[in-house]
């Protein structure tokens, strides 16, 4: 059993993105504003006009739980799995969940990657991952033993 | 400006407890009839009520109408977002006897988590089972998939096994942590120290469940890790039980009782990825109660925040009181964490908070207890009583907030 999303004509081409290995965000296509999740309208200069645009991918974890006592049973066999709220490169946060880290290696602002896996038939979300590199160049940014790329 | 225009004039509560025989209708009865009675009015008088709080009070205004024999209102509303409309809904009532719209408001809460889901499990709630008070899925759990509807923006949180307030509240602390270079013994020291002094208090206050089983640092840290950073302690007492109180002009407050508790102000707030309950997707987490929203509350009153004598802040975990302290501006942000270890919060302190025992120990209802503590500490009637209180402050971490003197 799996938890999948339900869509609505505003939030399925994120998911159906997401389906497809891509990773987008709502966009608006007349002051070119982008935020997340989708929204009828641009808050910024209220056009109508919406389109998606595809991000990097790339962000950093704003802040997380490890969570160690399941409340639904459909996570009981789960525990422990690392929730994160992650900072796009591009701005806009998402809700997601951390995979190939160990829990106690987790850190708020640990460069991390997208990375999507099926959860049911025709349902993919988009879980993040360390991303090694940009912790390396991170970590020699800020004076440690690897020089900075 | 509703300063001093309006008063609570009486406060009912039932027994707290973990599957109390009665039904939240029976408990918001009681609790009603109690405030009522407190006030010194007749139930049939009622004119106006304030739900709280969508979607989550279960009992409606026209059960309480047709159970009380309450001849017609003529105004009534509720409150929406959880705990955070403690304040809100103070400010509805107060609004509303100030305009002439109703003479003697009643604001309940009635609450059966025994009966109707557990607000610490996902699966009887929301998607998948009933709703927010639904209790369990009928014939059992589903089987298949469970499509979590696009409301409230869950279908970007459920998924990913985002499904509770104390996974939620565990982000928060988590950030807090992280921006104000706390370790996680930092933090743990910081958080127990809140657990174990409303664990004091609730000791000392007969109304409150935990009031017989006391509790160490230790013993708090000796208690199992829920959703890191929190601990079981950290987390909200799970219960029955129902709290009301009433509402009624300034005037008419000085006729009925020579202790009225006057609200001298009430404010709420809401402003993009500060939604209660949200996903948070922008703007800093740390700011879901603006300082903008604090200033108003204090200048509606004509109050400063070393007038306040006792606060009762939400404690929906542990982490809300620490932040409380310092988005009500008590406490410079970054600054509670060792605030709270060097002064505290208990008996004697700079400002007492949570002298009830708080959510975490006396029980939840929602922010409603709270309200009812402050009323007592204003009448000089608490079991933990702070000396001379005059002011006091209602708050929740987010959403809206209250001001009330003697």
């Amino acid at each position: 059993m799996a938890v999948v999303p339900g869509m609505s004509e505003l939030t399925a081409p994120f998911w159906e993105a997401a389906r497809a290995g891509r990773l987008v965000v709502q966009e608006c296509q007349s002051c070119r504003q982008s935020w997340h999740p989708p929204l009828p309208r641009c808050p910024h200069c209220h056009a109508a006009g919406l389109g998606w645009r595809p991000v990097s991918g790339e962000g950093t974890v704003y802040t997380y739980t490890v969570v160690r006592h399941p409340t639904h049973h459909a996570f009981a066999d789960e525990v422990p799995y690392v929730v994160a709220l992650v900072a796009l490169a591009e701005g806009p946060r998402l809700v997601t969940a951390l995979l190939g880290v160990a829990p106690d290696e987790v850190r708020v602002g640990q460069p991390v990657r997208a990375v999507f896996r099926d959860v049911a038939a025709g349902v993919a979300l988009p879980y993040f991952e360390p991303d090694a590199g940009r912790a390396a160049a991170q970590r020699g940014s800020l004076g440690g033993l690897w020089p900075a790329r | 400006m509703i300063r001093r225009a309006a008063a609570i004039v009486g406060i009912g509560q039932t027994a707290y407890g973990k599957a109390l025989p009665s039904s939240a209708w029976e408990l918001a009865l009681e609790a009603v009839l109690a405030a009522c009675a407190d006030a010194g009015v007749d139930v049939a008088e009622v004119d106006g009520m304030c739900r709280f709080t969508a979607p989550f009070e279960t009992v409606t205004e026209a059960q309480l109408v047709r159970g009380l024999g309450i001849r017609e209102l003529s105004w009534f509303t509720q409150a929406a977002h959880g705990g955070e409309a403690l304040g809100a809904v103070v400010l509805h009532a107060a609004a509303a006897v100030s305009a002439g719209l109703a003479s003697t408001v009643v604001v309940y809460r009635a609450l059966s988590q025994s009966r109707g889901g557990r607000f610490g499990r996902a699966d009887g709630r929301g998607p998948g089972g009933g709703g927010p008070d639904g209790g369990q899925p009928e014939g059992g759990q589903p089987e298949g998939d469970i499509v979590v509807p696009e409301q409230d923006n869950l279908s970007f949180a459920w998924p990913f096994g985002l499904m509770s307030p104390g996974q939620l509240f565990a982000l928060w602390a988590r950030r807090y942590a992280a921006v104000h270079g706390l370790s996680d013994e930092d933090l743990t020291v910081a958080l127990g120290t809140i657990a174990v002094t409303q664990r004091r208090y609730a000791n000392g206050n007969p109304d409150a469940m935990m009031r017989s089983r006391t509790m160490s640092l230790d013993d708090y840290r000796a208690a199992r890790v829920i959703s890191e950073p929190l601990r079981l302690f950290d987390l909200c007492l799970e219960n029955d039980g129902a709290c009301a109180f009433v509402v009624t002009t300034a005037d008419r407050a000085r006729a009925l009782r020579p202790d009225p508790v006057y609200v001298l102000s009430a404010t709420q707030t809401i402003s993009p990825y500060r939604e209660p309950m949200g996903i948070y997707a922008g703007g800093e987490l740390l700011e879901l109660f603006p300082p903008a929203a604090a200033d108003r509350l204090f200048a509606q009153a004509g109050v400063g925040r070393a007038d306040i004598d006792v606060a009762e802040f939400y404690d929906a975990t542990s982490y809300m009181p620490l932040r409380s302290l310092e988005s009500y501006g008590f406490v410079p942000d970054g600054r509670a964490w060792r605030y709270v270890t060097e002064q505290g919060t208990g008996p004697g302190s700079p400002l007492p908070v949570n002298t009830h025992g708080g959510h975490l120990s006396e029980a939840y209802l929602h922010g409603m207890n709270g309200i009812l503590e402050a009323v007592r500490q204003l009448r000089g009637t608490a079991a933990n009583q702070v000396p001379d209180a005059e002011v006091a402050l209602v708050g929740a971490p987010a959403g809206s907030a209250t001001i009330l003197a003697r």
